[in-house]
C-alpha cells in the first residue's frame, strides 16, 4: 500500500487541520453531543487554534525546533476503523496490567483488559474510555482545566478534535500498572490523531500509569496528544510515558499536572520514535511540600529530532523537585531540552535541583539544552547543571583493555548512559523490553 | 533578613555630582540630518558618515528586542539629545590647559588628568559626554608604536586601520542597539597594539555622563596584531538625574595570531534611587573576535550600576586553539535590572572557553544570567565550563538563569552549573561566634562568593571593586 502524500505549505496544513471533524466511527462509543459543556469548550478550542495557529521558529519556545517537515503534509482525518487483532499489539504489552487500547485515537474495547476496574469504585481504581466518562463529575470538573488550549495551538487543536481517551480516577491504591497503549496503523493518506488522557488521583491514592504511544508499521500520521494529570493531597502516581512512534511520524505531546499538598508527582519519559517530536510538560505545586520528580530520556538517530520542554511551578513552601534529562543523539539528529523551574515569592523553603546530561554519538548530530532558573524567594536552595559531552575515552579504553570490540564497548557505554534513566521505570517487565529496545538500536538492529 | 545585611545595601551613589560646565548640544531628536550634523561637527570623512546612515537606514526597519527580562517603559528616541561636549575653550596644546572645571571633576571621581598625579602604569582616555577629553600617555605609549587615542582622531589619523575593522565584529545591522550606536556614536577609544608588543602599562578609558537629558554612545575598537598583547579597563559614572538615560555602547576587540586581550569593567552608573526614578539604561554590545590562532579574549566585569544592564560580552572564537573568557560579578539592588551573562561561538578546533558568573541581587531588584555556548560543526574538540551562582538577599528580589547550550560538534564537551543560595543565618551564626560583627561577616561572605571573579581584575581595579561592593553593601547595624 503506498501512502498519497502531497508537499504543501505550512498555512495549508494548518488549515487542512482545521478541517477535521470528529467522526463518528464505532457506534455507541462517540460523543453524543448533549454534554453542553464539552460542545462549549470545543468550540473555544476551535477559536483559539485558529488565532494561535502553528508557531514559528520566531516564537521562543518553538526557535530550535524545525517543525517544517510537519507542514509539507496535509493530514486527514481518520474516517475509518482499524480491526487489529491481539496478536498485532503482542509485542507492546505489559502482563498483569490493566489496559486500555486506543487504535488511531479510537477505543478498542476488545483488545483492552479493565480486570475488575471496568466497575466503578471496585479496588479504588475507575480506568475506562473517556467517552463512557463524560457525564462523570470528575470528568466535567478536570476535563481542559489544566492543559492551556488557550496558549497552546496544539493544545487546541487536541481539545477540539479528539475523539475518545482514557480516564483514570483511583481513590485507593491501584494493584497493577495502567497500561494506556496508543497505537498508529498505516493509512492510505497522512493522518491526524488526538490521543487525550485523563487522570484525577484522590487523596492518599497510588498508582502507576505508563502511557504507551506505538506505530505499528511506518507511515506519516500526526499524533497530537494532550495528557492532564490532577493529584490531590498525599497521593501518590507514578506516571511513565513511552513514545515509540514509527520513523516518519510526527508526535507533539503536552502534558500538565497539578500536584497537591503532600503529594508526590514521579514521571519518567522516553522518546525514542518519530521523524519530530515534542514533549511539554508542565508540573505546577497547588499546595505545601508537594514533590515532583522528572526523569526523561530522548534517544534518536538519522534524521529525528527530539524536543523536551518541561516547566515546574514551585507556588508553595517547602516543595521539592528533582530533574533528571537525558539526550542521545546519533546520525544527523537533533535533541533539544528546554526546563524551566520557577519558584515563586511565596514558595519559601524550595529545594530544586535538576540536571541535564546529553551524549552526543556523531559527528553532524546536535544538541541543545536550556536549563533555566527563575528564582524569587531567597529562602530556596537550587541548583542545576548541563553537560555535553561524548562517550569517556577512559571507559572506553578500560572496555577495551577487556577485550571489547571498539563497537561493543561504545553500545554498552551509550546503553549504561541510558539505562540510568530506564531502571526508573517501576514497571519490571517495561524496562527489560525497553532496555532490550535500546541495545538493539544501539547496535544498529531495527525492532 | 537582618538589619544588619538590610542597612548593608543601602548606600548612597557617591558620583551623582553635576559638573556646571558649559555644553554644546545638538537638539533633540534623531533624523538623518542629526546624523549629519555630528558627522560634520566630528569633521569626518564620506565613507564614515555613508557608514552611519546605513545603520540608521537599518535601524529604523528593526524592532526593539522585548526577549530580556527586563521591564522599562518604551524608551523615546526622539527625546534623547545624541550629542553633547564641553565647550571648547580654545585649542589645548598640553593637560594643563584642560578645562580646570573639567580637572576638578576628575578629580573628585579618583581620575587625575595629570599624567604626574595618575596611578602609574595607567594611560587613561576620559570621555564626557558625546567627546574624548584627553588621552594620557599617547606619547609614550607611541614610541614603541601602540596607537591609543579617542576614536575621533583615529578616523582621522588612521583611517586605514578604522575602515578596515569597523564593525567587523559588530556588524551595523548586528541588534537594534548596535545599529542604534554605529548611526550615532560619537567619540570612545581607539587602540592598536602591533605586531609582538607587549603593552607595557594598563590602557583605559573612563566615562562620564554629565548633560541631563543626553545619551552617550560611544564605539570601543581594540585591534591586538600578531603576538601583541594588551590588558584594558573601563570605568563609568554619571550624575543623580531624576529621569532615565541611554547609554548604547559598542565594544569590538579582534586578536590576530598569538594575540592576547583582557578587557575589564567596573560599571557604576548612577542606578536610580530606591524607588526605581531615573538611572541608566546600559544597552551594550561587548564582542570579541579571536580572528588567530592561539589567540585569548578574557572580559571580567563588575557590573553595579545601571537601572538596566543589558550587556552580553561575547567572544567568537574563529582561530584553532583560541580561548576566550568571562568573568562576571554583577550586583543590583533597589529597583535595578540586570540581565547579563556571555555569548560564547566556538568555529575553531580546540577552542576552549570559561564562563564564570556571580550574580548578588538585593531589594527589589531582579538579576538574571543569560548565557549562549555555541560549538559549531567543525570545533572539533571544543570544551567549555560554564558556572553562575546566584545569592538572594531579602526575599522580594529575584534571580534567574537562562543557559543556552548548543552543540553541533560530537567531540566537544560542555558543561554548565549554576546554583542559588543566600546568606544563612548559620553562616552569620558562625562568624559572630568568633566575634566577627554581622557587616564584616556579611561583606566576607560576598567577597568569598566573588573571589573567583575578583582574582581576574588587575590589582588596581580588584582594590575598587572591592571597595564598591563594600560601599554599595556599607552601613551602619541598626
Amino acid at each position: 500500500m503506498t501512502q498519497v502524500s502531497t508537499t504543501i505549505s505550512k498555512e495549508k496544513c494548518f488549515e487542512q487541520l482545521l478541517l477535521g471533524k470528529t467522526v463518528k466511527r464505532v457506534p455507541g462509543q462517540y460523543l453524543s453531543g448533549s454534554e453542553g459543556w464539552l460542545e462549549a469548550v470545543r468550540a473555544e478550542a476551535l477559536e483559539n487554534a485558529r488565532a494561535l495557529n502553528f508557531p514559528s521558529d520566531r516564537h521562543d519556545d518553538w526557535r530550535f525546533t524545525d517543525l517544517s517537515p510537519l507542514f509539507q503534509h496535509g493530514f486527514q482525518p481518520v474516517s475509518s476503523f482499524a480491526k487489529l487483532t491481539p496478536g498485532d499489539i503482542e509485542k507492546f504489552l505489559i502482563p498483569g496490567s490493566t489496559r486500555l487500547v486506543f487504535v488511531d485515537g479510537c477505543y478498542d474495547a476488545g483488545l483492552s483488559e479493565l480486570g475488575f476496574s471496568g466497575s466503578a469504585g471496585a479496588h479504588g481504581v475507575t480506568v475506562s474510555s473517556l467517552v463512557e466518562r463524560i457525564g462523570d463529575v470528575q470528568v466535567e470538573t478536570y476535563f481542559a482545566r489544566q492543559a492551556s488550549f488557550k496558549q497552546d495551538a496544539f493544545a487546541a487543536l487536541n481539545t477540539r478534535f479528539f475523539e475518545d481517551g482514557a480516564f483514570v480516577h483511583v481513590t485507593g491504591e491501584a494493584a497493577a500498572p495502567i497500561h494506556i497503549l496508543h497505537v498508529a496503523t498505516r493509512r492510505e493518506a497522512p493522518s491526524a490523531i488526538y490521543p487525550r488522557c485523563l487522570v484525577v488521583m484522590e487523596p492518599d491514592s497510588r498508582a502507576t500509569v505508563v502511557e504507551d504511544y506505538a506505530g505499528l508499521e511506518d507511515g506519516v500520521n500526526f499524533s497530537d496528544a494532550v495528557t492532564e494529570v490532577v493529584l490531590k493531597d498525599d497521593a501518590q502516581l507514578q506516571h511513565v510515558r513511552v513514545q515509540r512512534d514509527e520513523k516518519n511520524a510526527f508526535h507533539i505531546g503536552h502534558c500538565s499536572v497539578a500536584v497537591g499538598r503532600g503529594s508526590v508527582y514521579a514521571a519518567t519519559s522516553l522518546a525514542f520514535g518519530a521523524r519530530v517530536s515534542r514533549h511539554d510538560l508542565h508540573a505546577v505545586q497547588m499546595g505545601e511540600g508537594a514533590e515532583i520528580r522528572l526523569n526523561g530520556l530522548a534517544l534518536i538517530t538519522g534524521r529525528q529530532i527530539a524536543d523536551t520542554h518541561t516547566r515546574i511551578d514551585h507556588a508553595f513552601p517547602r516543595g521539592k523537585s528533582v530533574q533528571l534529562h537525558k539526550c542521545i543523539a546519533d546520525g544527523a539528529a537533533h535533541a533539544i531540552f528546554n526546563g524551566k523551574v520557577i519558584v515563586h515569592p511565596g514558595a519559601a523553603g524550595t529545594d530544586s535541583s535538576q540536571s541535564s546530561r546529553n551524549l552526543l554519538l556523531s559527528g553532524k548530530a546536535r544538541i541543545d539544552t536550556q536549563p533555566q532558573l527563575e528564582i524569587f524567594n531567597d529562602d530556596v536552595k537550587c541548583k542545576h547543571g548541563a553537560t555535553v559531552g561524548q562517550i569517556d575515552a577512559d571507559s572506553l579504553f578500560f572496555l577495551r583493555s577487556r577485550g571489547f570490540s571498539e563497537e561493543r564497548a561504545r553500545n554498552l557505554l551509550s546503553h549504561a548512559f541510558a539505562a540510568e534513566i530506564i531502571i526508573k521505570i517501576p514497571v519490571p517487565s517495561l524496562v527489560e523490553s525497553l532496555s532490550r529496545t535500546i541495545l538493539d538500536r544501539m547496535s544498529g538492529v531495527r525492532t | 533578613m537582618s538589619s544588619a545585611i538590610q542597612n548593608l545595601v543601602n548606600q548612597p551613589y557617591k558620583h551623582g555630582f553635576v559638573t556646571d560646565i558649559e555644553t554644546e548640544t545638538v537638539p533633540k531628536g534623531l533624523s538623518e540630518d542629526v546624523i549629519r550634523l555630528i558627522s560634520k561637527k566630528k569633521n569626518e570623512p564620506e565613507w564614515l558618515l555613508e557608514f552611519r546612515l546605513a545603520a540608521y537606514r537599518h535601524w529604523l526597519t528593526m524592532e526593539e528586542p522585548a526577549w530580556a527580562s527586563v521591564s522599562y517603559p518604551r524608551i523615546d528616541f526622539q527625546d534623547i539629545i545624541y550629542f553633547a561636549q564641553p565647550k571648547p575653550k580654545k585649542q589645548l596644546a598640553s593637560m594643563d590647559e584642560v578645562d580646570p572645571e573639567l580637572r576638578r571633576t576628575f578629580d573628585k571621581l579618583g581620575v587625575p588628568l595629570h599624567e604626574q598625579k595618575l596611578m602609574t602604569g595607567v594611560a587613561v582616555d576620559v570621555i564626557f559626554d558625546s567627546v574624548s577629553v584627553t588621552t594620557t600617555y599617547k606619547a609614550k605609549l607611541a614610541e614603541i608604536g601602540i596607537i591609543f587615542c579617542s576614536f575621533s582622531e583615529a578616523v582621522h589619523e588612521h583611517p586605514e586601520l578604522v575602515k578596515q575593522y569597523l564593525g567587523s565584529v559588530v556588524p551595523s545591522g548586528d541588534n537594534f542597539y548596535a545599529a542604534l550606536n554605529s548611526a550615532v556614536f560619537t567619540d570612545g577609544s581607539f587602540c592598536f597594539i602591533p605586531k609582538g608588543t607587549k603593552c607595557p602599562m594598563d590602557l583605559s578609558t573612563y566615562f562620564r555622563i554629565n548633560t541631563e537629558g543626553s545619551g552617550q554612545f560611544e564605539r570601543t575598537l581594540i585591534i591586538a596584531e600578531e603576538g601583541s598583547s594588551v590588558c584594558y579597563l573601563e570605568g563609568c559614572t554619571a550624575p543623580q538625574f531624576d529621569t532615565n538615560q541611554l547609554h548604547a555602547a559598542v565594544v569590538e576587540l579582534v586578536a590576530l595570531d598569538n594575540a592576547d586581550i583582557k578587557y575589564s569593567t567596573v560599571q557604576n552608573w548612577y542606578a536610580g534611587d530606591e524607588n526605581g526614578k531615573g538611572g541608566i539604561y546600559n544597552f551594550v554590545t561587548k564582542r570579541g573576535l579571536c580572528k588567530g590562532v592561539n589567540s585569548k579574549i578574557s572580559w571580567t566585569q563588575v557590573e553595579t550600576g545601571s537601572a538596566i544592564t543589558w550587556k552580553y560580552p561575547s567572544c567568537v572564537l574563529l582561530g584553532d586553539n583560541s580561548i576566550g573568557e568571562f568573568y562576571s560579578v554583577a550586583l543590583t539592588n533597589h529597583m535595578q535590572q540586570a540581565d547579563t551573562g556571555s555569548k560564547m561561538i566556538h568555529l575553531g578546533r580546540n577552542t576552549r572557553s570559561r564562563i564564570i558568573s556571580k550574580g548578588i541581587s538585593a531589594g527589589r531588584s531582579s538579576n538574571s544570567y543569560r548565557g549562549l555556548v555555541k560549538i559549531g560543526s567543525r570545533a572539533t574538540g571544543a570544551r567549555n565550563y560554564s558556572q553562575c551562582d546566584s545569592m538572594l538577599i531579602g526575599n522580594s528580589c529575584g534571580a534567574n538563569t537562562f543557559p543556552t547550550i548548543d552543540v553541533q560538534n560530537a567531540t566537544a564537551q560542555v558543561e554548565h552549573e549554576a546554583s542559588t543560595s543566600k546568606i544563612g543565618e548559620d553562616q552569620m551564626f558562625f562568624f559572630a561566634q568568633r566575634g566577627i560583627g554581622s557587616e564584616e561577616a556579611v561583606s566576607m561572605i560576598i567577597n568569598g562568593f566573588c573571589k573567583d571573579v575578583f582574582v581576574h581584575l588587575p590589582m588596581e581595579f580588584a582594590v575598587e571593586a572591592t571597595k564598591l561592593l563594600g560601599l554599595k553593601l556599607e552601613g551602619s547595624v541598626g
